[in-house]
C-alpha cells in the first residue's frame, strides 16, 4: 500500500498527463485513440495471419520434419536429430545439384539483366506505338511456364528440333541438348531469360523515367555520346532498382524448378535432370527425394539448406546494396 | 525467401479446397452417393460407368483422370494428408509394391468378400494385388508382351514382313540383336529400336527375379547375372547407335513415331493405343505385331484399390468389383485394347478373335492372349520404381555416347544401391 502511491507519484512527475484523465475523456476521444493505436495493426493483421498459416507454420513444420526419419505416406518413423543434414552434406547428388543451380543462375541472370537494361533503354526512347512494345516485352512472362517449357523442349529437340535444324544450315553438327551439360544449361537459361528479361526491362524502364531529363540535356551539351550518358547517368541513377532486380532474380534463380524439370523428357515422373543429373537443380532434387522416393525428412532437410543458402546470398546482396548506396 | 514453401502451402491449400469442392465422396444434395474414381491414361470406363449409373440410380460416379506419373505422386500426397484421394484409385503394377508398404491407408477388400473373387484372376495377378490376407487391389488389365515393327521399313531392309516370319527371326534376344545388325547394314539412317531401356526391361521382365529377391525383397541387382546380361545386351544396341535414345512415351518419342525414325518397339497390349496416337492415321497398316523374343512377359497392368479415407468403402468395393469382372474386362479389351488379366476373359472366343485394324489387322486377341498364358511375372520389389530409373538412365548414357556400357553399369550399380535403401 505504501509503495504504490510512491511509485505513481514518481511516474506522475515525469509524465505531464496522468492516466486518470483518460477515464474522464469522452468516449469519442477514447475511440479515436484506439483507432489510432489499434487500427493499423488490424489492417496489416490479415497479411500476418495468412503468412503465419501459409508461410511460417510450414517453414517451422518443415524444420521439424527434417529432424525425423519421415516417410511421405507413413509419416514419422522416429527422431533422428541432424542425421538427414549430415547425410546431405556427404551426398554427391546434393553438391551436384547445388553446382548446377549456381551455374544455371549465373548463366541466366547476368545476360538477362544486361539484356533487360538494353531493352529498357530502347523502350525509354520515343518509340512509335510505345504501349504496344511495352506490353509486348511482358508477354513472355504471362504465358504459363509449363507451356514455355514444352515449346522450348521442342525447339531444343535433338532429332527434329528447330535449333539443330538452323545450326545444320550453317554446318554445325546437331547438339544433343539434353545429354551435354553445357548445352542443357544454355538451353534452360535461354528459357529463363525468355520469361524474365521483359519483366525486368519494365522495372528498369519505370526507374529510368524518374531520372531527371536535364541531366541528359547538360550531358548532351557537353558532347557526351548516348553510350556514355547511358553508363554514366542512367545506370548510376537506377542503381537501387538494379540491386532490387538482382536480389529477386537470385531468389528466383536458386529456386529454379519447372523449366529444367520439364526440359527433361521424363518430366515430373522420372526426370532426374538428365540421365547423369547434368541439369538437376536443388529444388528438383528436393522433389525427387520427397515426392518420388517419399523421403520427406531428407527432402525437408534439402529445403532448409536451400533456405539457408538463399538467406546467405540475400544478406551478401543486402550488404553490397548498402555499400553501393552509401557510395552513391 | 520462402517462396517455395509459400507456394507449396498454397498448393496444399488449393488441393484441400479442391478436395472439399469435389465433396470427397459425400452424399449430394439429391441424396445420391457420389463416388469418385482416380485413373490415368485410358481405362476404357466411360461407357461402363454410364451403364453402372443407370443400373444404380442412387450412385453418381465421377472420373478423375491425370497423367500416370502425376497420378501416383498425387495419390501418395493424398494418402499422407489423409484427404483428397478418390474413393477408388488405380495403381500401376510398377508402383503397387510401394503402396503395399502403406496398406494401412487402404481398405482391406477381403473385409467385403473380395477373397471369393480370387479364382477370376491369373494367380500371379491376384498375388500382386494382395499381401497375405490383405487384399489391396483388384486387377484390371495386364501388359503381356509383343514386339511391334514397321512393315515398310522391314521390307526396305530386305527382312520378312509377315508377322509369323518376323517372330521366327528372333526366338531369343541375341537373335534380335543380330536382326538389328542386318537391318542397320541396309538402312543405316533409321534406328532399329526406340530405346535401349525398352529392350532391357522386356528382357529382364522375362526372368523370375530382377532387382529384388522374391524370397525376402532384398536387393540383388549387383549379384543377379540376369540383370548384367540384359543390360549388356541392351547396351550393345546403344553402343552401336541402333537405338533412337528416346524416353519412351515422351513428346520426342511421339515425334519420332510420326517421322518413322525407328523400326521396332516393345509393345505391351496397352502400348498399342499410344503407338497409334503417336504415329497417326497416315501410318495405319504400317505397324504390325510379332511375338517378342524370349517368349512372353508382363509389363504393366493395373489394380483398383480403395483408400481408407473414403466415406463409402462398401459402395466403392462394389463398383471396383463390377469394373474388374470378366464381362467388363472383355468389353474394355474390345474398346481400348487393354488386355484382361482374367483367363475367363482373355481365353474367351470373343477376345481371341479380336483383330486390330490399325496394326495391319493383327489378331491381337490371339497374340496377347497366348503370350499371357505362358507368362511368368517378374517379382517387383518395394523399391523397383526408383531402381529401374537408375538403370534406364545408365542405358541412356550409353546410347548418347557419354559412357561405355561397363562404365554406365558400374555407376548404375552404385546408384541403385542407394535407391534401394
Amino acid at each position: 500500500m505504501t509503495v504504490a502511491p510512491a511509485r505513481s507519484s514518481g511516474t506522475g512527475t515525469k509524465r505531464p498527463v496522468p492516466p486518470p484523465r483518460a477515464a474522464r475523456q469522452p468516449w469519442r476521444l477514447r475511440l479515436g485513440w484506439w483507432d489510432l493505436k489499434v487500427t493499423p495493426y488490424l489492417i496489416i493483421a490479415p497479411f500476418f495471419v495468412v503468412f503465419g498459416i501459409f508461410g511460417l507454420y510450414p517453414l517451422l513444420y518443415t524444420a521439424w520434419v527434417s529432424l525425423h526419419d519421415w516417410q511421405l505416406i507413413d509419416g514419422d518413423q522416429g527422431f533422428v536429430g541432424l542425421a538427414n543434414y549430415t547425410e546431405l552434406l556427404a551426398d554427391q547428388h546434393f553438391w551436384n545439384a547445388l553446382g548446377n543451380t549456381v551455374s544455371l543462375f549465373v548463366l541466366s541472370t547476368f545476360p538477362q539483366l544486361l539484356a533487360a537494361l538494353g531493352l529498357a533503354a530502347l523502350l525509354d526512347r520515343g518509340l512509335r506505338g510505345r504501349a504496344f512494345w511495352r506490353a509486348g516485352v511482358l508477354l513472355p512472362n504471362v504465358i504459363s511456364v509449363a507451356a514455355v517449357a514444352l515449346v522450348f523442349a521442342q525447339l531444343f529437340g535433338r532429332d527434329f528440333g528447330i535449333i539443330n535444324f538452323l545450326l545444320g544450315l550453317v554446318g554445325v553438327d546437331p547438339v544433343d541438348w539434353r545429354a551435354e551439360t553445357w548445352a542443357s544449361h544454355l538451353a534452360i537459361s535461354s528459357m529463363v531469360m525468355w520469361r524474365w528479361t521483359g519483366y525486368n526491362a519494365l522495372i528498369y524502364l519505370a526507374a529510368m523515367q524518374s531520372v531527371p531529363k536535364d541531366m541528359y540535356e547538360s550531358a548532351m551539351l557537353d558532347g557526351a555520346s548516348r553510350w556514355r550518358t547511358f553508363w554514366s547517368i542512367t545506370v548510376p541513377s537506377i542503381r537501387p532498382t538494379i540491386m532490387f532486380t538482382a536480389i529477386v532474380s537470385t531468389i528466383g534463380g536458386l529456386q529454379l524448378f519447372v523449366e529444367p524439370q520439364l526440359f527433361d523428357p521424363g518430366g515430373t515422373a522420372t526426370g532426374t535432370g538428365g540421365t547423369d543429373r547434368q541439369f538437376q537443380t536443388l529444388v528438383m532434387y528436393l522433389y525427387e527425394k520427397g515426392f518420388r522416393l517419399f523421403d520427406a525428412g531428407y527432402s525437408s532437410a534439402i529445403a532448409w539448406v536451400l533456405f539457408m543458402i538463399i538467406l546467405l546470398v540475400a544478406v551478401v546482396n543486402f550488404t553490397l546494396t548498402r555499400r553501393i548506396a552509401s557510395k552513391g | 525467401m520462402s517462396r517455395t514453401r509459400v507456394s507449396k502451402a498454397v498448393a496444399i491449400a488449393l488441393a484441400a479446397t479442391a478436395a472439399a469442392a469435389c465433396g470427397g465422396g459425400g452424399a449430394g444434395d439429391d441424396g445420391k452417393i457420389k463416388l469418385s474414381i482416380g485413373l490415368f491414361s485410358d481405362f476404357g470406363y466411360d461407357n461402363l460407368i454410364k451403364e453402372y449409373q443407370a443400373a444404380h440410380p442412387g450412385i453418381e460416379i465421377e472420373q478423375r483422370k491425370v497423367k500416370m506419373e502425376q497420378h501416383h505422386t498425387q495419390l501418395a500426397t493424398q494418402l499422407a494428408g489423409g484427404r483428397g484421394a478418390a474413393d477408388i484409385v488405380a495403381i500401376e503394377e510398377g508402383n503397387i509394391a510401394q503402396f503395399r508398404q502403406s496398406k494401412d491407408k487402404f481398405v482391406n477388400l477381403a473385409d467385403y468378400g473380395a477373397k471369393e473373387l480370387q479364382s477370376q484372376w491369373t494367380p500371379w495377378k491376384w498375388a500382386q494385388g494382395t499381401d497375405g490376407d490383405f487384399v489391396l487391389g483388384l486387377g484390371t488389365d495386364m501388359g503381356s508382351l509383343a514386339l511391334c515393327y514397321r512393315r515398310d521399313l522391314f521390307e526396305a531392309a530386305g527382312l520378312p514382313t509377315d508377322r509369323e516370319a518376323v517372330g521366327e527371326l528372333w526366338p531369343t534376344w541375341e537373335d534380335y540383336v543380330k536382326v538389328a545388325d542386318q537391318f542397320t547394314a541396309k538402312k543405316p539412317d533409321v534406328k532399329f529400336v526406340d530405346a535401349a531401356q525398352n529392350v532391357f526391361k522386356a528382357a529382364l521382365d522375362q526372368t523370375e527375379e530382377g532387382y529384388f529377391a522374391k524370397a525376402d525383397d532384398s536387393y540383388i541387382a549387383d549379384t543377379n547375372p540376369k540383370v548384367a546380361q540384359a543390360f549388356k545386351l541392351a547396351a550393345s544396341l546403344g553402343e552401336k547407335k541402333q537405338t533412337s535414345a528416346l524416353t519412351p512415351f515422351s513428346q520426342d518419342w511421339n515425334v519420332a513415331l510420326k517421322q518413322a525414325s525407328f523400326a521396332t518397339t516393345t509393345c505391351p497390349a496397352w502400348a498399342l493405343a499410344l503407338i497409334k496416337a503417336g504415329a497417326g492415321d497416315e501410318a495405319a497398316g504400317k505397324w504390325d505385331i510379332a511375338a517378342a523374343p524370349g517368349g512372353g512377359g508382363n509389363w504393366g497392368g493395373s489394380f483398383l484399390a480403395v483408400p481408407k479415407q473414403g466415406k463409402h468403402p462398401k459402395e466403392s468395393y462394389e463398383l471396383a468389383k463390377w469394373l474388374t469382372a470378366p464381362e467388363q474386362q472383355k468389353r474394355i479389351f474390345k474398346e481400348t485394347g487393354n488386355l484382361p488379366s482374367e483367363p475367363a476373359a482373355f481365353k474367351d472366343p470373343e477376345v481371341t478373335a479380336t483383330v486390330n485394324e490399325y496394326f495391319n489387322a493383327a489378331p491381337v486377341g490371339q497374340i496377347f492372349g497366348t503370350s499371357a498364358e505362358n507368362l511368368k511375372p517378374t517379382y517387383r520389389g518395394t523399391k523397383d520404381a526408383p531402381v529401374t530409373l537408375v538403370f534406364n538412365n545408365a542405358l541412356n548414357r550409353v546410347e548418347t555416347g557419354k559412357q561405355t556400357a561397363d562404365e554406365a553399369f558400374q555407376q548404375a550399380l552404385g546408384e541403385a544401391r542407394d535407391a534401394a535403401k
